[in-house]
Protein backbone atom coordinates (compact mmCIF):
# COMPACT_ATOMS: atom_id res chain seq x y z
CA UNK A 1 0.00 0.00 0.00
CA UNK A 2 2.43 2.43 0.69
CA UNK A 3 4.57 1.98 -2.36
CA UNK A 4 0.99 2.82 -4.18
CA UNK A 5 0.86 6.12 -2.40
CA UNK A 6 4.55 6.86 -2.89
CA UNK A 7 4.36 6.16 -6.88
CA UNK A 8 0.84 7.88 -6.16
CA UNK A 9 2.56 10.86 -4.67
CA UNK A 10 5.37 11.00 -7.32
CA UNK A 11 3.06 10.87 -10.01
CA UNK A 12 0.33 13.29 -8.48
CA UNK A 13 1.89 16.31 -10.06
CA UNK A 14 0.44 15.22 -13.20
CA UNK A 15 0.05 18.61 -13.52
CA UNK A 16 3.83 18.98 -14.56
CA UNK A 17 2.82 18.45 -17.74
CA UNK A 18 1.11 21.52 -17.35
CA UNK A 19 3.29 23.21 -16.19
CA UNK A 20 5.37 22.72 -19.41
CA UNK A 21 2.45 24.83 -21.15
CA UNK A 22 4.38 27.94 -19.78
CA UNK A 23 5.77 29.54 -22.81
CA UNK A 24 8.47 32.32 -23.14
CA UNK A 25 10.43 33.94 -25.35
CA UNK A 26 13.49 36.11 -25.53
CA UNK A 27 12.96 39.43 -28.32
CA UNK A 28 15.35 41.41 -29.54
CA UNK A 29 14.87 45.00 -31.06
CA UNK A 30 16.41 47.87 -31.40
CA UNK A 31 14.72 51.48 -30.60
CA UNK A 32 15.51 53.65 -33.77
CA UNK A 33 14.29 57.51 -34.33
CA UNK A 34 12.68 58.34 -37.57
CA UNK A 35 10.46 60.55 -38.79
CA UNK A 36 6.78 59.93 -38.06
CA UNK A 37 4.05 60.38 -40.36
CA UNK A 38 3.51 64.05 -39.54
CA UNK A 39 7.29 64.63 -40.14
CA UNK A 40 8.07 64.78 -36.61
CA UNK A 41 11.03 61.98 -35.20
CA UNK A 42 9.39 59.08 -33.45
CA UNK A 43 10.74 56.44 -31.88
CA UNK A 44 9.86 52.93 -33.24
CA UNK A 45 10.99 49.11 -32.57
CA UNK A 46 12.28 47.19 -35.10
CA UNK A 47 13.38 43.98 -35.96
CA UNK A 48 17.48 44.22 -35.73
CA UNK A 49 18.79 44.51 -38.72
CA UNK A 50 21.89 46.09 -39.20
CA UNK A 51 22.67 46.74 -35.77
CA UNK A 52 25.83 48.49 -34.61
CA UNK A 53 27.84 49.62 -31.39
CA UNK A 54 25.84 52.34 -29.72
CA UNK A 55 22.30 51.71 -31.33
CA UNK A 56 19.37 51.38 -28.76
CA UNK A 57 17.81 48.03 -27.86
CA UNK A 58 14.67 46.51 -25.91
CA UNK A 59 14.60 43.15 -25.22
CA UNK A 60 11.17 41.79 -24.56
CA UNK A 61 10.25 39.33 -22.67
CA UNK A 62 6.80 37.37 -23.11
CA UNK A 63 5.54 34.91 -21.12
CA UNK A 64 2.11 32.87 -21.20
CA UNK A 65 0.23 30.52 -19.06
CA UNK A 66 -0.86 27.98 -21.69
CA UNK A 67 -2.13 25.41 -18.38
CA UNK A 68 -5.09 24.80 -16.66
CA UNK A 69 -3.68 25.73 -13.11
CA UNK A 70 -2.32 29.04 -12.00
CA UNK A 71 1.03 29.67 -11.82
CA UNK A 72 3.07 31.25 -8.61
CA UNK A 73 6.35 32.33 -7.65
CA UNK A 74 6.88 33.43 -11.38
CA UNK A 75 10.05 34.40 -11.48
CA UNK A 76 12.65 35.58 -14.46
CA UNK A 77 16.29 35.80 -14.47
CA UNK A 78 18.27 37.64 -17.51
CA UNK A 79 22.13 37.85 -17.50
CA UNK A 80 23.01 41.06 -19.80
CA UNK A 81 24.77 39.28 -22.26
CA UNK A 82 28.32 40.54 -22.64
CA UNK A 83 28.16 42.97 -25.56
CA UNK A 84 25.28 44.83 -24.29
CA UNK A 85 25.18 47.67 -22.02
CA UNK A 86 21.83 47.75 -19.07
CA UNK A 87 20.40 51.26 -19.43
CA UNK A 88 17.08 50.40 -17.77
CA UNK A 89 13.60 49.12 -17.27
CA UNK A 90 10.40 50.24 -16.69
CA UNK A 91 9.16 47.15 -14.81
CA UNK A 92 8.41 47.69 -11.26
CA UNK A 93 8.63 44.17 -10.00
CA UNK A 94 12.39 44.15 -11.39
CA UNK A 95 15.18 44.09 -9.34
CA UNK A 96 18.69 44.48 -10.67
CA UNK A 97 22.57 42.45 -9.81
CA UNK A 98 25.95 44.06 -10.25
CA UNK A 99 28.21 41.23 -8.80
CA UNK A 100 26.78 38.12 -10.86
CA UNK A 101 23.52 37.28 -9.11
CA UNK A 102 24.41 37.07 -5.67
CA UNK A 103 22.37 40.08 -4.56
CA UNK A 104 19.87 41.65 -6.16
CA UNK A 105 18.18 45.33 -5.03
CA UNK A 106 17.45 48.64 -6.77
CA UNK A 107 20.37 49.73 -8.89
CA UNK A 108 20.38 53.29 -6.26
CA UNK A 109 20.74 50.54 -3.37
CA UNK A 110 23.74 48.75 -5.56
CA UNK A 111 27.79 49.29 -4.51
CA UNK A 112 30.51 48.69 -6.98
CA UNK A 113 33.71 47.67 -4.97
CA UNK A 114 36.96 48.04 -7.22
CA UNK A 115 39.95 45.93 -6.75
CA UNK A 116 41.23 48.25 -4.29
CA UNK A 117 38.37 47.72 -1.37
CA UNK A 118 36.87 51.05 -2.34
CA UNK A 119 32.87 50.86 -3.28
CA UNK A 120 31.47 53.22 -5.11
CA UNK A 121 27.53 54.02 -5.95
CA UNK A 122 26.41 51.22 -9.17
CA UNK A 123 25.34 52.56 -12.56
CA UNK A 124 23.25 51.40 -14.86
CA UNK A 125 26.34 49.94 -17.08
CA UNK A 126 27.54 47.81 -14.06
CA UNK A 127 24.51 45.72 -13.95
CA UNK A 128 24.90 41.53 -14.62
CA UNK A 129 21.55 40.52 -13.95
CA UNK A 130 17.92 41.47 -14.13
CA UNK A 131 15.33 39.61 -12.21
CA UNK A 132 11.39 40.03 -12.26
CA UNK A 133 9.14 38.67 -9.41
CA UNK A 134 5.74 38.52 -9.55
CA UNK A 135 3.94 38.09 -6.70
CA UNK A 136 0.25 38.41 -8.15
CA UNK A 137 -0.55 34.67 -9.76
CA UNK A 138 -0.67 33.92 -13.30
CA UNK A 139 -4.09 33.25 -14.44
CA UNK A 140 -4.31 30.10 -16.55
CA UNK A 141 -4.88 31.37 -20.40
CA UNK A 142 -3.29 34.79 -19.16
CA UNK A 143 0.12 36.57 -20.86
CA UNK A 144 2.35 39.16 -20.11
CA UNK A 145 5.40 40.96 -21.25
CA UNK A 146 8.75 42.53 -19.77
CA UNK A 147 11.26 44.10 -21.11
CA UNK A 148 14.67 46.24 -20.11
CA UNK A 149 16.64 48.54 -22.69
CA UNK A 150 20.30 48.21 -23.22
CA UNK A 151 22.67 49.73 -25.76
CA UNK A 152 25.06 47.85 -28.28
CA UNK A 153 28.31 48.09 -26.84
CA UNK B 1 3.15 15.64 -0.16
CA UNK B 2 5.01 18.22 -1.01
CA UNK B 3 8.17 17.26 -3.06
CA UNK B 4 10.44 19.53 -4.39
CA UNK B 5 11.23 18.86 -7.96
CA UNK B 6 13.14 21.48 -9.33
CA UNK B 7 14.66 20.08 -12.44
CA UNK B 8 17.57 22.60 -13.69
CA UNK B 9 17.39 23.08 -17.40
CA UNK B 10 20.47 25.20 -17.84
CA UNK B 11 22.95 26.81 -15.64
CA UNK B 12 22.81 30.45 -17.42
CA UNK B 13 21.31 31.93 -13.74
CA UNK B 14 24.98 30.83 -12.26
CA UNK B 15 26.41 33.60 -14.89
CA UNK B 16 29.60 35.36 -13.94
CA UNK B 17 29.91 38.96 -13.50
CA UNK B 18 32.08 38.48 -16.39
CA UNK B 19 29.15 38.08 -18.72
CA UNK B 20 28.34 41.87 -18.36
CA UNK B 21 32.11 42.93 -18.57
CA UNK B 22 32.27 45.78 -20.72
CA UNK B 23 34.49 45.59 -23.63
CA UNK B 24 37.96 47.23 -23.80
CA UNK B 25 37.47 49.45 -27.04
CA UNK B 26 35.69 52.15 -27.42
CA UNK B 27 34.89 51.30 -31.13
CA UNK B 28 32.75 48.39 -29.84
CA UNK B 29 31.74 44.76 -30.04
CA UNK B 30 33.68 43.75 -32.62
CA UNK B 31 31.72 43.23 -35.98
CA UNK B 32 30.42 39.87 -36.66
CA UNK B 33 29.92 39.37 -32.82
CA UNK B 34 26.74 36.79 -32.05
CA UNK B 35 24.88 38.23 -29.36
CA UNK B 36 22.88 35.78 -27.24
CA UNK B 37 19.98 37.24 -24.87
CA UNK B 38 18.93 34.25 -22.41
CA UNK B 39 16.18 34.19 -19.79
CA UNK B 40 15.30 31.09 -17.54
CA UNK B 41 12.04 31.38 -15.77
CA UNK B 42 10.75 29.66 -12.60
CA UNK B 43 7.84 29.43 -11.33
CA UNK B 44 5.29 26.72 -8.98
CA UNK B 45 1.57 25.30 -9.94
CA UNK B 46 -0.14 24.54 -6.45
CA UNK B 47 2.88 25.22 -5.16
CA UNK B 48 5.04 23.24 -6.39
CA UNK B 49 8.47 23.89 -8.37
CA UNK B 50 8.03 23.06 -12.12
CA UNK B 51 10.53 22.61 -14.73
CA UNK B 52 12.42 25.88 -15.72
CA UNK B 53 11.83 27.10 -18.96
CA UNK B 54 14.20 28.95 -20.78
CA UNK B 55 14.38 31.03 -24.18
CA UNK B 56 16.92 33.05 -26.25
CA UNK B 57 16.97 35.19 -29.07
CA UNK B 58 20.46 36.32 -31.31
CA UNK B 59 21.35 39.19 -33.50
CA UNK B 60 25.23 39.64 -35.10
CA UNK B 61 26.60 43.03 -34.70
CA UNK B 62 27.06 44.54 -37.97
CA UNK B 63 30.59 46.84 -39.39
CA UNK B 64 30.10 50.39 -38.41
CA UNK B 65 33.03 51.68 -40.47
CA UNK B 66 34.56 55.16 -38.71
CA UNK B 67 38.27 56.76 -40.10
CA UNK B 68 39.50 60.24 -39.25
CA UNK B 69 42.36 61.96 -40.31
CA UNK B 70 43.30 64.59 -38.63
CA UNK B 71 46.62 66.71 -38.39
CA UNK B 72 49.52 66.05 -35.42
CA UNK B 73 50.44 69.21 -33.82
CA UNK B 74 48.79 72.59 -33.91
CA UNK B 75 50.48 74.70 -36.41
CA UNK B 76 52.19 74.51 -39.86
CA UNK B 77 55.71 73.28 -41.38
CA UNK B 78 58.03 76.29 -41.60
CA UNK B 79 60.27 75.59 -44.70
CA UNK B 80 63.38 77.57 -46.34
CA UNK B 81 63.07 78.04 -50.39
CA UNK B 82 64.94 75.29 -51.56
CA UNK B 83 64.40 72.83 -48.63
CA UNK B 84 64.48 69.38 -49.69
CA UNK B 85 62.62 66.18 -47.75
CA UNK B 86 59.96 68.69 -45.56
CA UNK B 87 57.31 66.72 -43.89
CA UNK B 88 53.91 67.63 -42.38
CA UNK B 89 52.73 64.84 -39.78
CA UNK B 90 48.77 62.93 -39.60
CA UNK B 91 47.32 60.85 -37.84
CA UNK B 92 44.79 58.21 -39.73
CA UNK B 93 42.50 56.36 -36.77
CA UNK B 94 40.14 53.37 -37.17
CA UNK B 95 37.41 54.30 -34.69
CA UNK B 96 35.57 51.11 -36.36
CA UNK B 97 34.78 47.57 -34.81
CA UNK B 98 36.68 45.88 -37.35
CA UNK B 99 40.20 46.10 -38.85
CA UNK B 100 40.43 48.17 -42.06
CA UNK B 101 43.05 49.14 -44.96
CA UNK B 102 43.10 52.41 -45.68
CA UNK B 103 44.22 53.51 -48.88
CA UNK B 104 45.91 57.34 -48.96
CA UNK B 105 46.31 59.96 -51.50
CA UNK B 106 48.46 63.76 -50.72
CA UNK B 107 46.96 66.87 -52.73
CA UNK B 108 47.70 69.96 -52.80
CA UNK B 109 45.33 72.98 -52.67
CA UNK B 110 44.98 75.36 -55.17
CA UNK B 111 44.80 78.72 -53.60
CA UNK B 112 42.30 78.99 -51.22
CA UNK B 113 42.77 79.26 -47.59
CA UNK B 114 45.03 77.13 -45.76
CA UNK B 115 44.66 75.09 -42.90
CA UNK B 116 46.53 77.26 -40.67
CA UNK B 117 45.51 80.43 -42.17
CA UNK B 118 47.06 82.53 -45.09
CA UNK B 119 45.90 82.16 -49.04
CA UNK B 120 47.98 79.00 -50.69
CA UNK B 121 49.94 80.52 -52.96
CA UNK B 122 52.42 77.68 -54.08
CA UNK B 123 52.79 74.02 -54.20
CA UNK B 124 55.56 71.99 -53.27
CA UNK B 125 57.34 69.15 -55.46
CA UNK B 126 58.21 65.88 -55.15
CA UNK B 127 54.76 64.88 -52.64
CA UNK B 128 55.33 61.70 -50.83
CA UNK B 129 53.66 59.91 -48.10
CA UNK B 130 56.09 57.73 -45.62
CA UNK B 131 54.82 55.78 -42.28
CA UNK B 132 56.69 56.03 -39.47
CA UNK B 133 58.26 52.86 -39.49
CA UNK B 134 60.47 53.26 -36.21
CA UNK B 135 57.57 54.86 -34.81
CA UNK B 136 59.07 57.95 -33.01
CA UNK B 137 57.06 60.45 -34.96
CA UNK B 138 59.55 62.34 -36.70
CA UNK B 139 60.36 61.94 -40.03
CA UNK B 140 63.64 60.19 -40.92
CA UNK B 141 64.53 59.81 -44.13
CA UNK B 142 65.52 56.18 -45.14
CA UNK B 143 64.40 55.16 -42.40
CA UNK B 144 60.46 55.70 -42.95
CA UNK B 145 59.45 53.73 -45.72
CA UNK B 146 57.84 55.18 -48.56
CA UNK B 147 53.52 54.01 -48.75
CA UNK B 148 50.33 54.47 -50.82
CA UNK B 149 48.50 52.95 -48.46
CA UNK B 150 47.82 51.72 -44.70
CA UNK B 151 47.74 47.78 -44.05
CA UNK B 152 45.94 46.14 -41.64
CA UNK B 153 44.91 48.80 -38.99
CA UNK B 154 43.29 47.26 -35.94
CA UNK B 155 40.00 49.03 -34.50
CA UNK B 156 40.32 51.75 -32.14
CA UNK B 157 44.11 52.13 -33.16
CA UNK B 158 45.65 55.07 -35.14
CA UNK B 159 49.27 55.66 -37.19
CA UNK B 160 50.88 58.34 -38.03
CA UNK B 161 51.82 59.50 -41.21
CA UNK B 162 53.98 61.75 -42.90
CA UNK B 163 53.49 64.01 -46.05
CA UNK B 164 56.66 64.75 -47.62
CA UNK B 165 57.62 67.40 -50.10
CA UNK B 166 60.74 69.54 -51.83
CA UNK B 167 60.40 73.59 -51.18
CA UNK B 168 61.03 75.56 -54.52
CA UNK B 169 63.26 78.07 -54.82
CA UNK B 170 62.22 81.80 -55.06
CA UNK B 171 59.54 81.86 -52.44
CA UNK B 172 59.40 84.80 -49.97
CA UNK B 173 58.33 84.86 -45.95
CA UNK B 174 55.12 83.85 -45.59
CA UNK B 175 54.20 82.08 -48.54
CA UNK B 176 51.82 78.94 -47.66
CA UNK B 177 51.84 75.69 -49.49
CA UNK B 178 48.67 73.33 -48.08
CA UNK B 179 48.10 70.04 -48.47
CA UNK B 180 45.73 67.33 -47.93
CA UNK B 181 45.42 63.38 -46.92
CA UNK B 182 43.00 61.56 -47.72
CA UNK B 183 42.09 57.92 -46.61
CA UNK B 184 39.57 55.79 -48.06
CA UNK B 185 38.67 52.70 -46.34
CA UNK B 186 39.40 49.39 -47.82
CA UNK B 187 38.80 45.62 -46.80
CA UNK B 188 41.58 44.39 -44.89
CA UNK B 189 41.44 40.67 -46.33
CA UNK B 190 45.06 39.86 -47.24
CA UNK B 191 48.05 41.12 -45.61
CA UNK B 192 50.49 43.53 -47.75
CA UNK B 193 47.74 43.79 -50.13
CA UNK B 194 45.58 46.73 -50.17
CA UNK B 195 41.77 45.39 -49.87
CA UNK B 196 38.50 46.56 -51.98
CA UNK B 197 37.06 49.99 -51.20
CA UNK B 198 34.60 49.51 -48.80
CA UNK B 199 31.08 50.12 -49.30
CA UNK B 200 28.09 50.93 -47.26
CA UNK B 201 25.07 47.49 -46.95
CA UNK B 202 22.09 49.50 -48.97
CA UNK B 203 18.58 47.21 -48.30
CA UNK B 204 17.74 45.06 -45.94
CA UNK B 205 20.05 43.63 -42.70
CA UNK B 206 21.58 40.04 -44.13
CA UNK B 207 22.69 37.15 -42.47
CA UNK B 208 26.93 38.35 -43.04
CA UNK B 209 28.26 41.20 -41.62
CA UNK B 210 27.04 44.50 -43.22
CA UNK B 211 28.62 47.87 -43.26
CA UNK B 212 27.66 50.88 -42.18
CA UNK B 213 29.58 54.22 -42.48
CA UNK B 214 29.95 56.58 -39.49
CA UNK B 215 32.49 59.05 -40.69
CA UNK B 216 31.58 62.88 -39.55
CA UNK B 217 31.72 65.73 -42.12
CA UNK B 218 34.64 67.32 -39.72
CA UNK B 219 37.01 70.13 -41.52
CA UNK B 220 34.79 70.04 -44.79
CA UNK B 221 34.77 66.04 -45.25
CA UNK B 222 31.59 64.85 -46.68
CA UNK B 223 29.77 63.01 -43.59
CA UNK B 224 29.26 58.71 -43.76
CA UNK B 225 30.80 58.40 -47.57
CA UNK B 226 34.21 55.91 -46.12
CA UNK B 227 36.42 59.06 -46.89
CA UNK B 228 38.07 61.10 -44.63
CA UNK B 229 40.81 63.83 -44.99
CA UNK B 230 42.54 66.60 -43.33
CA UNK B 231 45.14 69.58 -44.29
CA UNK B 232 47.95 70.85 -42.93
CA UNK B 233 50.81 73.61 -44.14
CA UNK B 234 53.90 74.27 -45.30
CA UNK B 235 55.30 77.99 -44.70
CA UNK B 236 57.98 80.06 -46.03
CA UNK B 237 60.66 81.90 -43.70
CA UNK B 238 63.32 82.96 -45.98
CA UNK B 239 66.47 85.51 -45.86
CA UNK B 240 65.55 88.61 -47.38
CA UNK B 241 68.64 90.50 -47.86
CA UNK B 242 69.29 93.62 -49.72
CA UNK B 243 73.02 94.92 -50.19
CA UNK B 244 73.85 98.50 -50.48
CA UNK B 245 76.96 99.85 -52.12
CA UNK B 246 78.17 103.02 -50.91
CA UNK B 247 80.90 105.47 -51.43
CA UNK B 248 82.97 108.42 -49.89
CA UNK B 249 86.66 110.12 -49.86
CA UNK B 250 88.65 109.92 -47.20
CA UNK B 251 90.82 112.00 -48.42
CA UNK B 252 93.07 113.76 -50.80
CA UNK B 253 96.69 114.49 -51.58
CA UNK B 254 96.06 118.37 -51.37
CA UNK B 255 93.45 118.95 -48.83
CA UNK B 256 93.80 115.90 -46.07
CA UNK B 257 91.04 115.00 -44.67
CA UNK B 258 89.47 118.05 -44.27
CA UNK B 259 86.46 118.11 -47.16
CA UNK B 260 88.74 115.79 -49.40
CA UNK B 261 87.52 115.87 -53.53
CA UNK B 262 87.58 113.32 -55.89
CA UNK B 263 90.91 113.70 -57.68
CA UNK B 264 93.42 111.70 -58.55
CA UNK B 265 94.92 110.38 -55.33
CA UNK B 266 92.16 110.62 -53.56
CA UNK B 267 91.60 107.58 -51.14
CA UNK B 268 88.03 106.48 -51.45
CA UNK B 269 86.46 104.08 -48.86
CA UNK B 270 83.72 101.32 -50.70
CA UNK B 271 80.95 99.82 -48.07
CA UNK B 272 78.99 97.51 -49.08
CA UNK B 273 76.32 96.91 -46.36
CA UNK B 274 74.04 93.45 -46.72
CA UNK B 275 70.95 94.01 -44.54
CA UNK B 276 68.31 90.59 -43.55
CA UNK B 277 64.44 92.55 -42.86
CA UNK B 278 63.42 91.89 -39.79
CA UNK B 279 61.42 88.71 -39.09
CA UNK B 280 63.29 86.90 -41.76
CA UNK B 281 65.54 83.59 -41.79
CA UNK B 282 69.26 83.89 -40.93
CA UNK B 283 71.64 84.25 -44.05
CA UNK B 284 74.15 82.10 -43.82
CA UNK B 285 77.30 81.84 -46.44
CA UNK B 286 77.59 85.45 -47.37
CA UNK B 287 79.61 85.64 -50.23
CA UNK B 288 80.63 88.98 -51.72
CA UNK B 289 82.54 89.47 -54.51
CA UNK B 290 83.10 93.07 -56.07
CA UNK B 291 85.05 94.41 -59.12
CA UNK B 292 86.86 97.47 -58.29
CA UNK B 293 86.37 100.21 -61.13
CA UNK B 294 89.45 100.06 -63.59
CA UNK B 295 90.19 103.70 -62.67
CA UNK B 296 90.90 103.02 -58.84
CA UNK B 297 93.65 101.08 -57.01
CA UNK B 298 93.39 98.71 -54.04
CA UNK B 299 94.68 99.96 -50.97
CA UNK B 300 96.25 97.21 -49.70
CA UNK B 301 97.51 98.60 -46.22
CA UNK B 302 94.01 99.17 -45.13
CA UNK B 303 92.52 95.90 -46.68
CA UNK B 304 89.29 94.36 -46.05
CA UNK B 305 86.91 95.08 -43.53
CA UNK B 306 84.23 91.93 -42.23
CA UNK B 307 81.20 92.27 -40.20
CA UNK B 308 80.85 95.94 -39.52
CA UNK B 309 77.70 97.67 -37.95
CA UNK B 310 75.99 100.45 -39.62
CA UNK B 311 74.77 103.55 -37.40
CA UNK B 312 71.31 104.88 -39.65
CA UNK B 313 73.35 105.23 -42.91
CA UNK B 314 76.86 105.88 -41.66
CA UNK B 315 79.20 102.49 -42.10
CA UNK B 316 81.33 102.37 -38.87
CA UNK B 317 85.01 101.64 -38.59
CA UNK B 318 84.38 98.25 -36.56
CA UNK B 319 85.07 95.61 -38.99
CA UNK B 320 87.91 92.55 -38.20
CA UNK B 321 90.57 92.01 -41.58
CA UNK B 322 89.13 89.52 -43.72
CA UNK B 323 88.88 88.96 -46.80
CA UNK B 324 91.07 88.63 -50.23
CA UNK B 325 91.52 90.52 -52.83
CA UNK B 326 93.45 89.68 -56.51
CA UNK B 327 93.80 91.23 -59.81
CA UNK B 328 91.13 94.28 -58.83
CA UNK B 329 88.33 92.16 -57.51
CA UNK B 330 87.56 91.87 -53.86
CA UNK B 331 86.11 88.94 -52.03
CA UNK B 332 84.47 88.29 -48.76
CA UNK B 333 82.11 86.09 -46.55
CA UNK B 334 80.37 87.58 -43.48
CA UNK B 335 79.08 85.77 -40.90
CA UNK B 336 75.41 84.25 -40.78
CA UNK B 337 72.95 87.53 -40.36
CA UNK B 338 70.09 87.06 -38.68
CA UNK B 339 66.80 88.99 -39.50
CA UNK B 340 66.75 92.96 -38.42
CA UNK B 341 70.82 92.83 -38.92
CA UNK B 342 72.96 94.81 -41.24
CA UNK B 343 76.86 94.14 -41.90
CA UNK B 344 79.43 95.36 -43.58
CA UNK B 345 82.29 94.62 -45.79
CA UNK B 346 84.66 97.73 -46.16
CA UNK B 347 87.83 98.78 -48.25
CA UNK B 348 89.47 101.22 -49.70
CA UNK B 349 91.16 102.35 -53.23
CA UNK B 350 92.79 105.47 -54.57
CA UNK B 351 91.85 106.77 -57.48
CA UNK B 352 94.20 106.51 -60.53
Amino acid sequence: MKIWLALFAFLAPAAVSAADNVSLTSKVLVERVKPGPDGKPVTVREEPGVVTPGDRLVVVLSYRNGGDQPATGFTLTNPIPAAVAFTGTDDSSAVLSVDGGKSWGALASLKVVGADGTSRPAVAADVTHIRWSLRQPIAAGSRGELSFRGVVE
Amino acid sequence: MTRNMRLLASASVLAAAAVAASPASAAGTAAGTTVTNSVTLEYKVGGIDQNQVSASDSFTVDRKVNLSVAEAGTSATTVTPGQTGAATIFTVSNASNAPLDFALAATQLSGGTAAHGGTDNFNVTAVKIHADTNGNGTYDPGTDVEITYLDQVAADTSRTVFVVADVPLGRSTDDVAGVRLTATAAEATAASTLGATITQTTGANTSAVDTVFADTNANGNVARDGIHFAEDDYVILAASLTATKTSRVISDPFNGTTDPKMIPGAVVEYCIAVANSTGSATATGIDITDTLPPETTYDSAFGIKLNGTMTGSTCNADGTSGGSHASGIVTGTLNDIVGGVTRTLVFRVSVN
